[in-house]
């Protein structure tokens, strides 16, 4: 009796939820193109930001302040790891050694992850990828090492103050730009100054595009290796 | 082996990753080849210590005619391992005879160890289970009568080497050493 009773009430529900969204969906006039801003973006983004990647130029330009909140997002989830995770002292505690074939492998290929981990943030604003992608492949880089070698840990006295540098840069070029033009984060290197201009789709243009997304590939990549570190470090008590 | 001076290493190092933006890139355009080289230049600054042992001295004309030599050899052998594998998994009988055998190598250098055990997992039939110094342990799809039949530990190794690490070593030893 309370099955029925249930079923009936969601088939109610459905009902009504069904005859809202169509209402909703017969308002909208059928085969017309209703991107607006989409089109906004794709017909303006070389003239005002002068990047050939019409989503990085959305990401770091149109909506840069949205993309400085996802990066303060991640800071907070790197810190709550090394929160969750803070001992007065911590070492590496591994004791297998990776086999030869490993710890050779990855000393070879280390230096091309940190190479494609730049090759991916640098060439942010003419092809896919950006700050974000190119970080996380500069992290795997030093897990590698931590996965090979029984002692390895990052450079910590290079790395955290290489972190918060990155994510004061980001702020600064922001507030360069409210200096200059009118708002928090204006592009100030192609807006007012045109650099990059005659050299549309190649590597030095896009304004502060590339900048930002250098500084978003090192603060990510050091916060994601920040977290590996944390997470393969243990506590040891002398 | 000697360890080449540190110039001679970062240079190697420098030229190798230079390329792989080259490769990258994709382009001849002097902004990318005007950062990629910069970021050679950074990258091999505190990478080259751990990339590299022989440094310039990788690039003899020797080994890289025989690296270049060993990448048709390579995918022919590849080609024949591929062809006995379908045989034996297409055939009514399925004649597989699995085990573990043990291998020496005369590799010297862990970069040959390493294109060592590639070679061999990447040949379908044998995989690398492990090194251990000289000693390689292969699972092999197929163990010959004359590896299974081994009246003793020598002859066992000997025939197994002859078998599946030897061909590689012609090539790998004077790439790798």
């Amino acid at each position: 009796m309370v099955s029925v009773l249930k079923r009936s009430l969601a088939i109610i529900t459905l009902l009504i939820i069904g005859y809202w969204l169509a209402q909703g969906l017969a308002g909208v006039p059928f085969g017309q193109d209703r991107m607006l801003v989409g089109k906004y973006y794709l017909e303006n983004v070389k003239a005002q930001t002068g990047a050939v990647n019409a989503v990085t130029a959305i990401v770091v330009n149109y909506r840069g302040f949205d993309t400085l909140g996802e990066v303060t997002v991640l800071f907070i989830a790197s810190t709550g790891v090394g929160a969750l995770l803070w001992r007065r002292k911590k070492r590496r505690t591994a004791k297998t050694e990776g086999s030869v074939v490993l710890r050779t492998g990855s000393e070879l290929l280390f230096p091309f992850i940190l190479m494609f981990g730049t090759y991916i943030f640098i060439h942010g604003h003419l092809t896919p990828g950006g700050g974000f992608p190119g970080g996380a492949t500069i992290a795997t880089a030093f897990l590698i090492l931590y996965m090979a070698f029984v002692d390895y840990e990052i450079p910590h006295r290079l790395f955290e103050p290489l972190e918060g540098l990155a994510g004061m840069g980001y702020v600064l070029v922001g507030l360069i730009g409210l200096a200059i033009g009118s708002y928090f984060l204006f592009d100030w290197i192609w807006q007012t100054w045109h650099w990059g201009a005659a050299n549309l789709g190649r590597l030095f243009s896009g304004g502060f595009i590339p900048i930002i997304y250098t500084l978003i590939g090192l603060k990510v990549g050091t916060e994601l290796s920040g977290i590996v570190d944390s997470m393969l470090t243990e506590e040891v008590r002398e | 082996m000697g360890e080449a001076n540190r110039f001679s290493r970062y240079a190697y190092t420098v030229i190798v990753l230079f390329l792989i933006w080259i490769l990258l890139t994709a382009s001849l355009d002097r902004q990318e080849l005007i950062f990629g080289f910069l970021l050679s230049l950074f990258v091999a600054s505190f990478t080259y210590p751990m990339f590299t042992s022989r440094g310039l001295g990788n690039l003899h004309p020797r080994r890289v005619a025989y690296a270049m030599a060993y990448v048709p050899y390579f995918l022919w052998a590849m080609i024949m391992a591929n062809l006995d594998v379908a045989y034996r998994v297409l055939h009514p009988k399925r004649p597989i005879r699995p085990g573990i055998v043990h291998c020496k190598t005369v590799l010297k250098s862990n970069t040959g160890k390493l294109s060592l055990a590639n070679s061999i997992t990447l040949t379908p039939g044998t995989i690398t289970l492990d090194v251990d110094g000289e000693d390689y342990f292969i699972h092999w799809i197929w163990v010959p009568d004359e590896v299974l039949g081994a009246k003793t530990e020598g002859e066992h190794v000997e025939n197994a080497s002859r078998n599946i690490t030897r061909p590689f070593e012609k090539f790998l030893k004077v790439i790798f050493g």
